[in-house]
C-alpha cells in the first residue's frame, strides 16, 4: 500500500489544483437554497453513478458497458490483450476499446506512470507490448518513445514479476530468472510457516497458477517483446537479479540457483503429489462470480488451466472469461469513453457507499436504495471459506466485489453496515438487515489480529513470514505491512462498526484496538492522509469520550489540515473531514460550515449544462487500495457521491451556508 | 387492619416492630411476623414513602423458593388473581442464532416445579391489600422515616413524617429496614455501605412475545449487556387463554453513550441487531412507538452490608443487593422475610414486656441471612460477568457454560438449583465452580470455525479463562466461609 497519496494525474479525473481558486462564500439568505441546490445536483450526479451499478442494473438491460467504479492501471487490460492469443474471446470491440485506453493513458514522455507519478518500467513495457500486439506499428512514434523508456530504466527483464512472467512465456527469457517455488509447500500443513495458507489471498491466488506456469513451462505465441531487452554488448540479454542486494540477497541467489538445480533431480512421487495438490488448490478457488482473488489471479488461473489441457469451452474457462468480461467498463478519458479493465466486478465498498446516499435523501431516493438492498444483502457472504483459515467465526460479511462467495472483506462489510444502518425504521428489510449485521460483527470481531488492529480480507495477511526473506518481489506475498495506513483504516473502519452495535471500550477486544491505533497515532501521525484521519475521527467519536486522547489528538490534526478556502484537499477529503468533525463536535461547528460553503461554491460554479460523467470528472475522485500488483485505484464516482452525502448530512444536521 | 386503626390518619406511639418499605419484602415481612404471631398480641406498623406503590421500575421475577414463601404466606391466590404468572425456568440463547438451552425449575429436587412472575406495581398492591388484611399490621402509605431513635446503641424507635408534614414518634423494640437498594434506614443507622452502580436497565412491556419458551424467564446474549425477556401478567380479558404481557429488560452501561430522545435510537442499533427474529421486531416496534421516557432503573452492587444492628435489622435489597441477570433479588427478599418470621414464631411466647424479637433472634437471622446473600451476590456477578462477554475469560466461561449445561440434565439441574436459590451447600458451589472452569479451559482449545485456529489464540483463551478463574477464588473462599461459618463466632465489633 502506498504510504503517501498518489500523485499520478489520471485522464480519468481533473486535478484539483487546476480549478480556478474559490473566493470566500458569505452567508446569505439564499444559503438554504443553494444548499439544497447543491445536495440535489451532486445525487443527481451520483444517481447516475448508482444507475451504472448492478444495483440498478439498467444499463446492463442497454447492453452497454457500464462506467468502471473502480479503474486500476493499464497493466491487467495489457495482459488481457496479450492473454487474448489464448483464448480468443476479445470482439473487435473490446480490443480496440482497451487499446485506446491504453493509448490515452499514455504520458507525453511515452512512459506509463506508476500511483505515484513515477515513469512505471513495467506499466511501460506491458504498454509497448499490448499495443503492439493490437496492431500498432513498433516503431511508431508513442511507441519509440516508450521503448526508449523502457530501455532507460533497465529493459523489461527489470520490470515486476508479471512482465517477466509474459516474457518467460513469450520465450524472450529463460524460466530460470523467475523466482523459485518448490511445490513441495504445497504438502505443509497450513499451520507451518512455509505454507502458501499464510500468504495473503491475492498471493495465494496468483502463486498457485504460476507454480503451474512455470513447471509446465507454458509458452504463449504473441508479438515479440524483444526490443524491450536490453543486452549485453555479446548480445546475451542482462540477467535480472531476483533478490534483494546484500549479503543475505547473495545467499539466497545461490541458493535460488541451487533450489533449481534440485528441481532437475527426480524426486519421485512427492512432487507428483505436489502439483496435483496445487492443482487442487487452484480450482478449489474459482469463486461463485466465476473469477478468483480479482483479475490478476483470475487471469494466471485460466492461462494455468489451458496449460493443464483445459478447452476453450471448458466451464470453468467460460466462466473466468466472463468474469473478465464482467470487470470491463468504461472509463472517460479526452478522447471520450474508453474500455477498461477493472480490477474487481462491482466493489461492493462503492455500491454499498451509493446506497448509504440514496437511503440519505429524499422518499423516492429511500426507496431507490430500499431497492437496492436486496441486492446488498444477498451479496453476504453464507458459507465458509478460505478466509476462516485463521478466523475463529461462522459465515457472514461481504466480499470485496458482487458474486464473491470465498473471501470477506473487513472494508466492505463496514460500507454495507453504514448502509445498513440508514435503513429506515420501518422498511421491511430491518429483519434482514438485522440477521446480516448480527453475523457481520462475529466476522469483525474474529478479523483482530493479536495486536489490536484488524485484517482487511484475512488474519496474518500482513505478517507473512515467507516477506523476511530478501526476495524481490517478497512484498507481494502479504497485504501491506502491520503498520501502514491502510491498516490503520481498516481497524478504524472495523471498530467504529462494533461502536456503533453497541461495543464500548469495556470489552477487551476494543480497548485493544483503541490502543493499537494509538499507538499508530503517536507513531504514524504525520503520514496519514485526509481519509485514514476521517476514518480515525469517526472511530474515535464512537468509541472514545471528549476527553481521550485520541481524540483529542484526531481533532486537532483533522482541524489544523483545513486550508484557507475551507476544502481539507479534494472533494473526498473535504467531505470524508466533514464526517469527522460532525461526528467529533456532535453537531455543525464553523470548520463544517467552512467544508460546506467550498462544495457548494465547487457544485455551483459547474456550468450547469455538463453531463453527470463531466461534473464527476470535475469534482474528481478518490484513491482506493487496490491488491498486490495494482497497488491503488480511482474510483471516479466518490466525488460527487460524498459531496452529496457530506452536505445532506450537514443539512440533516441543521447546517447553513 | 383493624377497624379501630382504620381510621387513624397517624401511627401509634408504640409498636413492636416498626418496618420502613412496604413493598415486597416490608409486606412480606410483616405478613411473616403477623403469621408468627397466633394470639394476636404484637402490633406492626408499615409505612411506605408511596401510595400505591413505587413508581419505579424494580423486580418482578421470584424463584419457586420465593414462590413458595409467598403461598405459605398467602399471597399466591392473590396475586395469581391479579394477573400472575406461573414461570417454568429460565431459558438462555447464546446468540440470536446461537446455541439454546433451557434450565427449567422442575429438574431442580425438592422444590416447586414453577416460579412466579408478576408486574411490580401490581405485585406490591395486591400484597398491601393482602397485609391491610391483617389485624396486627397498620399500613400507612406516604410517610417517611426522619429519624432513628436511640437507646445507646440500640435503636428504639422512628420519628416519621406524614404527608402533612406532621412529625410522629414511634417506640418499638425492633426497627426492620425494607426500603431498597438506596435504604434511608441504613443511612440513618450509620451503616456503611459499598454501593457502587454498575449499570441501567431498561424496561420494555410487550404483548405476547415470539419466544420459544412462553412462560420462561428468557435470556438473550450477544448485546452489549444481556437481553431479558419474562412474562409479568395474563391479560384474560383479551380471550380465549388470555394474552401474555412481557417485561424485557435491557442491561445498559453506567456510563451511558446518550441520553433522553437518542436513547430509543441507541436501543434500537445497539440491542434489537442482536435480538432473533420476530422478537427483534416486536421489541423494535415497542420501543419506536413507545411514548415519553423509558422506565429506567440503576442496577446496583451492594455487597451484603452489616445486616443487624441492636434493635435494627435489613431486609430485600437494603441488607444487599447484586445485578438482577439471576433474579434472585425477590427471592432473597422473602426469604429474609421468612427468616423474620421463624424468628419471631420461635419467640411468640415471649414476656410482653421482652422484646419480641431479641438480640439472640437477631444474630440468628444474621447468620442465616450472611449464609445466603453472599451466594446470591456471588453467582449473580459471576453470572453477569459472564454474560456480557467483556473480555477473553469470561467469553471462554460462557462458552464452556452452554457445552457444560449440554452435557446431560443433572449439570442443568445443579446449576438452576444454585441460581433460583435452592442449593446452598458449599460443596455443590465449588463442584459447579470447579467443572465451569474445566470446561472453559477445554473448550478454549477447540477453534469453534477456524480451519487452523494459531497456538497463540488458543492459548489467549486459555489464560483468559484461567485467570478469570483464578480472580473467582477469592469470591469462592469467601461464600464457603459463609457456609460453614459457626454461628457462635462473631463478626465484627458492632454484632450484637
Amino acid at each position: 500500500m502506498l504510504a503517501s497519496k498518489p500523485v499520478w494525474k489520471p485522464v480519468f479525473g481533473p486535478d484539483l489544483r487546476d480549478m480556478p481558486a474559490l473566493s470566500p462564500t458569505r452567508v446569505t439568505p439564499q444559503g438554504h437554497g443553494r444548499l439544497a441546490a447543491a445536495i440535489a445536483r451532486a445525487t443527481t450526479a451520483a444517481s447516475w453513478w448508482r444507475e451504472q451499478t448492478p444495483v440498478a442494473s439498467r444499463t446492463a438491460a442497454r447492453g452497454e458497458p457500464p462506467y468502471l467504479l473502480s479503474v486500476p492501471d493499464i497493466g491487467l487490460a495489457c495482459e488481457v490483450l496479450l492473454a487474448d492469443r489464448l483464448f480468443h474471446d476479445l470482439g473487435s470491440a473490446e480490443r480496440d476499446g482497451l487499446a485506446g485506453w491504453i493509448r490515452a493513458t499514455q504520458q507525453p514522455s511515452g512512459a506509463w506512470h506508476d500511483a505515484a507519478g513515477r515513469p512505471d518500467p513495467s506499466r511501460t513495457a506491458l504498454g509497448w507490448w499490448a499495443l503492439v500486439e493490437s496492431g500498432d506499428d513498433p516503431e511508431a512514434e508513442h511507441l519509440v518513445r516508450a521503448r526508449r523508456i523502457v530501455h532507460e530504466l533497465g529493459g523489461a527483464q527489470r520490470g515486476s514479476i508479471e512482465v517477466r512472467l509474459w516474457l518467460a512465456m513469450a520465450g524472450h527469457i529463460p524460466w530460470a530468472w523467475l523466482p523459485t517455488m518448490p511445490a513441495e509447500l504445497w504438502l505443509l500443513p497450513t499451520v507451518t510457516w512455509l505454507s502458501p495458507s499464510r500468504v495473503s489471498p491475492w498471493a495465494r491466488g496468483v502463486m498457485t497458477p504460476y507454480l503451474l506456469l512455470s513447471r509446465a513451462p507454458a509458452r504463449v505465441h504473441v508479438s515479440s517483446a524483444a526490443p524491450l531487452l536490453l543486452h549485453r554488448p555479446d548480445g546475451e540479454p542482462i540477467l535480472p537479479r531476483l533478490v534483494q542486494p546484500g549479503l543475505l540477497g547473495d545467499l539466497l541467489q545461490a541458493f535460488d540457483q541451487g533450489v533449481k538445480l534440485i528441481r532437475k533431480l527426480p524426486r519421485g512421487p512427492v512432487l507428483g503429489a505436489a502439483l496435483k495438490r496445487v492443482q487442487r488448490w487452484m480450482i478449489a478457488a474459482q469463486q461463485a462470480h466465476g473469477g478468483w482473488f480479482a483479475a490478476h489471479p483470475t487471469l494466471l488461473s485460466l492461462i494455468a488451466l489451458r496449460v493443464l489441457g483445459a478447452n476453450y469451452d471448458d466451464p470453468r474457462i467460460v466462466r473466468g472469461l466472463a468474469y473478465l468480461r464482467r470487470a470491463r467498463g468504461l472509463v472517460s478519458t479526452p478522447a471520450g469513453p474508453q474500455l477498461a479493465q477493472g480490477l474487481l466486478c462491482a466493489p461492493l465498498t462503492t455500491l454499498a457507499r451509493m446506497v448509504r446516499l440514496a437511503l440519505a435523501g429524499d422518499a423516492a431516493s429511500i426507496a431507490a436504495g430500499e431497492a437496492a438492498l436486496p441486492f446488498l444483502l444477498g451479496e453476504e457472504i453464507r458459507q465458509i471459506g478460505e478466509w476462516q483459515l485463521r478466523t475463529n467465526a461462522p459465515a457472514g460479511g461481504w466480499p470485496c466485489e458482487a458474486g464473491a462467495d470465498k473471501y470477506v472483506d473487513t472494508l466492505s462489510t463496514c460500507a454495507v453496515l453504514d448502509a445498513l444502518h440508514a435503513l429506515p425504521r420501518s422498511s421491511h428489510h430491518q429483519s434482514q438487515a438485522r440477521a446480516a449485521m448480527r453475523r457481520a460483527v462475529e466476522v469483525l470481531l474474529a478479523m483482530q489480529e493479536p495486536d489490536g488492529g484488524f485484517a482487511r480480507f484475512e488474519r496474518g495477511e500482513s505478517e507473512v513470514f515467507m516477506t523476511r526473506f530478501p526476495l524481490r518481489d517478497a512484498s507481494l506475498l502479504a497485504a501491506g505491512t502491520p503498520t501502514d495506513n491502510a491498516r490503520v483504516r481498516v481497524s478504524a473502519a472495523a471498530l467504529r462498526q462494533l461502536g456503533r452495535l453497541g461495543f464500548q471500550a469495556d470489552d477487551d477486544r476494543v480497548a485493544r484496538g483503541i490502543q493499537w491505533l494509538w499507538q499508530r497515532v503517536t507513531l504514524d501521525m504525520a503520514g496519514f492522509d485526509l481519509g485514514t484521519l476521517g476514518e480515525l475521527a469517526l472511530c474515535s467519536a464512537a468509541l472514545c469520550p471528549p476527553t481521550h486522547p485520541l481524540r483529542q489528538t484526531i481533532e486537532r490534526q483533522l482541524r489544523g489540515r483545513q486550508r484557507e478556502d475551507g476544502s481539507f484537499g479534494s472533494v473526498v477529503d473535504t467531505a470524508v473531514a466533514m464526517h469527522g468533525l460532525m461526528a467529533l463536535e456532535g453537531a455543525v461547528c464553523i470548520q463544517t460550515q467552512r467544508a460546506a460553503r467550498h462544495l457548494v461554491q465547487l457544485l455551483d460554479s459547474a456550468p450547469p449544462e455538463l453531463a453527470q460523467a463531466a461534473l464527476s470528472e470535475r469534482l474528481g475522485g478518490e484513491w482506493t487500495p487496490g491488491l498486490g500488483l495494482t497497488p491503488v485505484c480511482h474510483d471516479p464516482s466518490a466525488g460527487v457521491r460524498e459531496a452529496a452525502l457530506a452536505l445532506t448530512v450537514f443539512a440533516e444536521r441543521g447546517g447553513q451556508l | 387492619m383493624t377497624t379501630a386503626t382504620a381510621a387513624a390518619t397517624t401511627p401509634a406511639n408504640r409498636y413492636d416492630v416498626v418496618i420502613i418499605g412496604a413493598g415486597l419484602a416490608g409486606c412480606a415481612a410483616a405478613q411473616a411476623l403477623a403469621h408468627a404471631d397466633p394470639e394476636r398480641r404484637r402490633k406492626i406498623l408499615l409505612i411506605d414513602r408511596h401510595p400505591g406503590s413505587s413508581p419505579r421500575f424494580a423486580g418482578e421475577f421470584i424463584h419457586p423458593r420465593g414462590a413458595q414463601i409467598l403461598a405459605d404466606l398467602g399471597f399466591y391466590a392473590a396475586l395469581k388473581a391479579a394477573g400472575a404468572v406461573d414461570v417454568d425456568g429460565f431459558t438462555v440463547l447464546e446468540r440470536a442464532d446461537g446455541r439454546y438451552v433451557e434450565l427449567a425449575y422442575d429438574e431442580v429436587p425438592g422444590q416447586r416445579s414453577q416460579g412466579l412472575a408478576v408486574h411490580h406495581k401490581t405485585l406490591v398492591r395486591v400484597m398491601r391489600q393482602v397485609v391491610r388484611e391483617c389485624p396486627q399490621v397498620d399500613l400507612f402509605e406516604g410517610w417517611i422515616i426522619h429519624e432513628l431513635l436511640h437507646r445507646g446503641e440500640r435503636v428504639c424507635g422512628v420519628v416519621l413524617t406524614g404527608p402533612a408534614g406532621q412529625q410522629v414518634t414511634v417506640h418499638a423494640d425492633l426497627v426492620v429496614g425494607a426500603d431498597g437498594k438506596a435504604s434511608q434506614v441504613r443511612k440513618l443507622a450509620g451503616i456503611p455501605d459499598q454501593r457502587q452502580t454498575v449499570g441501567f436497565t431498561v424496561g420494555l412491556e410487550l404483548r405476547n412475545a415470539s419466544l420459544p419458551a412462553p412462560t420462561w424467564g428468557n435470556i438473550i446474549l450477544g448485546a452489549w449487556g444481556p437481553v431479558l425477556v419474562y412474562p409479568i401478567s395474563r391479560d384474560t380479558t383479551s380471550g380465549s387463554g388470555g394474552d401474555l404481557i412481557y417485561r424485557v429488560t435491557l442491561d445498559l452501561p453506567a456510563n451511558l453513550p446518550v441520553k433522553g430522545a437518542r436513547l430509543a435510537e441507541f436501543l434500537l442499533e445497539t440491542f434489537v441487531p442482536f435480538l432473533p427474529h420476530p422478537l427483534a421486531d416486536q421489541i423494535a416496534d415497542a420501543i419506536l412507538h413507545h411514548k415519553g421516557p423509558f422506565e429506567m432503573a440503576p442496577t446496583v452492587n451492594l455487597p451484603a452490608p452489616t445486616a443487624v444492628r441492636p434493635g435494627l435489622a435489613l431486609i430485600g435489597d437494603a441488607g444487599g443487593c447484586s445485578h438482577p441477570i439471576t433474579a434472585s433479588g425477590m427471592t432473597m427478599g422473602l426469604r429474609d422475610a421468612e427468616c423474620l418470621g421463624e424468628e419471631a414464631r420461635r419467640r411468640s411466647d415471649a414476656p410482653a414486656h421482652e422484646a419480641w424479637l431479641d438480640d439472640g433472634s437477631l444474630r440468628r437471622y444474621r447468620a442465616e441471612h450472611d449464609r445466603y446473600v453472599p451466594t446470591r451476590q456471588a453467582l449473580a456477578d459471576a453470572i453477569y460477568e459472564v454474560f456480557r462477554g467483556g473480555n477473553e475469560g469470561a467469553r471462554a466461561i460462557q462458552r464452556a457454560l452452554f457445552d457444560y449445561w449440554a452435557s446431560g440434565r443433572s449439570a442443568r439441574a445443579r446449576s438452576m438449583a444454585l441460581l433460583s436459590c435452592a442449593e446452598g451447600r458449599p460443596g455443590v458451589f465449588l463442584s459447579e465452580y470447579l467443572k465451569a472452569a474445566r470446561y472453559a479451559i477445554e473448550s478454549s482449545l477447540v477453534a469453534r470455525h477456524a480451519a487452523h485456529l494459531p497456538t497463540r489464540d488458543r492459548l489467549r483463551q486459555v489464560s483468559g479463562a484461567m485467570q478469570l478463574a483464578s480472580n473467582k477464588l477469592g469470591l469462592v473462599a469467601q461464600v464457603m466461609w459463609a457456609q460453614v461459618r459457626p454461628t457462635w463466632l462473631p463478626h465484627d465489633r458492632t454484632f450484637i
